[in-house]
């Protein structure tokens, strides 16, 4: 089987850093997804390892072969294209033949393997159409037919659903999953949506600005975000994020933003990274650990968005706007006065100036009893 | 539109509304039917007629001998030398034209230095009169100083000097090479146009899939190329087989009748023979030879489009 491995590699375009010193290691069959905001290098990752560009330095592997001097017919990867890139003039069978043929493959066996290919993708009433009459969603069938037929070490996809409408999208992203289920070949799966990272990764690389910021599995990106970065763009409605000072006070752990003043739990942070007069942090809250309790510090209702199952709102907390989620039988109205806390188990604090996590919490106790909120 | 359609309302009040429109459609074509007539249809016609005729060009007096042109000429070799010598040129010309004009366009399209530069000159010879163009050539073919023989004769590729328009095979290969550098550029802009907005992630699906760069030329680049091909093709058959003052003024049609095309014949009867009956009747047939041409093309163009 076939692990993937980028060491210390690095793309430059002149003078412009696309990627800085990627180091990153994908075991045999795993999923991963490379996640990221748009120009974050997320593609050029993709384009290296396909060899379809020269990394400025470093090594690529696939399986125990460095191919940086490979060229990319040699690397034995199938790519899935953003937009498919189908060869317009050539039918659906034609198209996924293509690889076979150019490899030399006898025409019977080619004949066998496309319709092996396209029986698992459904595609077999749509062999002898052209492209352009197919739909966005067959369309991406036929790509990934294209790419499976060559059972090659591992698959990359390039954003293959960003052109589908929502349901398509929902149903081909479980159609994916299985067939990597299925298969169980390496995948390599470039998205900017972390919906579609979080349902179907092993492993997420977060990327941002050419920077690997995480790599791990979604739940332990989703609770234990490494630095703001990742914190922000991971999870709908954002994560909360409050500017403030954390000074230590004796045994107590002391939060201020404004007229906002918390205590947290003692060991939540790093006893090295406090100074004396305290340092500047920001605070990270999930939505959902933002609860409703009758005991708890006063604040208004802003806005709220219902979505069904639960409803998003909007509260001014101390002038600062804190979203947090509750259940539909929840009724809540603009202006209405409530008592918050925050979970104290699920805080988050990072450095202010270089966006770091300085969280304690590789194990965070089970249960901690909510910080009190003191005016 | 509305005023239109208040007009047609107050021309024929108790029309039906269809055969209003109707009316307003014919009114509304009139125009361009009337300009259409002017211009192609009425020359057409008076050509067909006047080939009908044994006219003296200089009086355009004479009397109608019905078939016998088309008689006199389908049994002259003159008329069928024309036209075997315009196949030739026209096919050989098209065939460099085409070949050069798409290697071309292709080596511009790579990221070569002085590109755009590039670009713009190869437009040049297009844009350069013909008078000119030919008058450039006839001194770099000229037998006695021309550039050619003394540059061919230096770098010691032939010892007598040759007589390239004067001579056969000479002229006719010279008037094929001159057609083919006047007009590739056209080639070259059409078929860059195209490769312009063919996309990069085709070529890059097909190195993945295995394809060198001739298969990425057969299985992407050509493909999309098609459908302009076969228009370039089409416009240059017809001008190329049509072509008369690069020709006319190149060799005259000589040696003797080597390069004598068919338009070139009709001018020799119209205006050297001055019988414009002929003359007519030649440019009649030349006509019906291209609109079988053409019609062959289409067919050929409509089986490959579906
Ligand atoms: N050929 C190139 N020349 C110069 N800059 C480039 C080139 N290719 C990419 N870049 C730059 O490198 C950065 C990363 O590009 P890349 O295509 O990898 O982004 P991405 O993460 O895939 O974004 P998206 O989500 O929009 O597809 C971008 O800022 C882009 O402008
Ligand atoms: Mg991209």
């Amino acid at each position: 089987m076939t692990k993937v491995t980028f060491e210390r590699v690095h793309k430059a375009f002149g003078a412009f850093v696309a990627l800085e010193e990627l180091d990153l290691a994908i075991r045999s069959g795993e999923f991963v997804s490379l996640l990221g905001p748009s120009g974050c290098g997320k593609t050029t990752t993709l384009r290296m390892l396909a060899g379809l560009e020269q990394p400025t330095r470093g090594t690529i592997s696939v399986g125990d072969r460095v191919v940086n001097e490979l060229p990319p017919a040699e690397r034995d990867l199938a790519m899935v294209f953003q937009s498919y890139a189908l060869y317009p003039h050539m039918t659906v069978a034609q198209n996924i033949e293509y690889p076979l043929r150019k490899r030399g493959v006898a025409r019977a066996v080619r004949r066998e393997q496309v319709l092996r290919a396209a029986a698992q993708l459904q595609l077999e009433a749509l062999l002898d159409r052209k492209p352009r009459q197919l739909s966005g969603g067959q369309q991406q069938r036929v790509a990934l037919g294209r790419a499976l037929v060559r059972n090659p070490a591992a698959f990359l996809l390039d954003e293959p659903l960003s052109n589908l409408d929502a349901k398509l999208r929902a149903h081909m992203r479980a159609e994916l999953i299985e067939l990597h289920q299925r298969i169980g070949k390496t995948m390599i799966y470039v998205t900017h949506d972390q919906l579609e990272a979080m349902t179907m990764s092993d492993r997420i690389a977060v990327l941002d600005q050419g920077r690997l910021q995480q790599f791990d599995t979604p739940l332990e990106i989703y609770n234990r975000p490494v630095s703001l970065f990742v914190a922000g763009f991971i999870g709908t409605p954002a994560m909360n994020l409050v500017k403030g000072t954390l000074k230590a006070d004796g045994n107590r752990l002391v939060f201020d933003a404004g007229g906002l003043s918390l205590e947290l739990p003692p060991a939540l942070v790093r006893r090295d990274v406090l100074r004396e007069g305290g340092i500047a942090v920001v605070l990270g809250v999930r939505p959902e650990d933002v609860l409703l309790a009758t005991d708890g510090e006063r604040a208004t209702v802003k806005v709220v968005e219902p979505t069904g199952h639960e409803s998003i709102v909007f509260f001014d907390l101390m002038d600062h706007t804190v979203v947090g989620r509750v259940g539909p039988d929840v009724r809540l109205a603009a202006g209405e006065p409530v008592g918050l806390t925050l979970n104290a188990a699920k805080l988050h604090v990072f450095a202010a100036e270089d966006g770091r996590r300085l969280n304690a919490d590789l194990q965070p106790p089970a249960t901690q009893a909510a910080p009190s909120l003191v005016a | 539109m509305t005023n239109a359609g208040a007009t047609a309302q107050a021309i024929a009040p108790r029309l039906k509304l269809s055969t209003q429109y109707g009316l307003l459609g014919a009114l509304l074509i009139a125009p361009t039917v009337l300009i259409f007539c002017a211009v192609i249809v009425y020359p057409l016609v008076s050509a067909i007629y006047l080939s009908l005729f044994s006219i003296y060009t200089p009086t355009l007096k004479g009397s109608w001998v019905g078939l016998d042109n088309y008689v006199a000429l389908l049994a002259s070799g003159e008329f069928w030398n024309a036209f075997w010598v315009n196949v030739v040129w026209t096919v050989g010309t098209l065939v460099l034209q085409v070949v050069l004009g798409v290697a071309l366009a292709l080596l511009l399209h790579q990221n070569i230095v002085f590109r755009s530069l590039a670009r713009s000159l190869i437009l040049f010879p297009y844009f350069m009169s013909t008078v000119v163009a030919v008058l450039v050539w006839r001194w770099v073919f000229n037998d006695l100083y021309g550039i050619l023989n003394h540059a061919m004769m230096w770098m010691g590729l032939m010892s007598v000097p040759l007589d390239w328009i004067g001579s056969m095979p000479n002229a006719m290969i010279s008037v094929i090479l001159v057609g083919a550098w006047k007009y590739f550029p056209f080639v070259v802009i059409s078929v860059l146009a195209r490769l312009q907005t063919i996309p990069d992630h085709l070529y890059e699906a097909a190195t993945m899939d295995g394809a060198g760069w001739w298969g990425r030329f057969t299985d992407i680049t050509l493909p999309q190329l098609r459908e302009v091909l076969f228009i370039v093709i089409l416009l240059r058959a017809i001008w190329d087989f049509k072509e008369f003052d690069l020709i006319y003024l190149l060799t005259g049609g000589g040696p003797v009748t080597a390069t004598q095309t068919l338009p070139l014949l009709v001018y020799k009867h119209a205006f050297a023979l001055n019988e414009m009956g002929g003359a007519s009747a030649v440019a009649v047939l030349m006509m019906l030879f291209m609109l079988g041409f053409m019609l062959l093309y289409f067919r050929y163009g409509r089986a490959t489009e579906s």
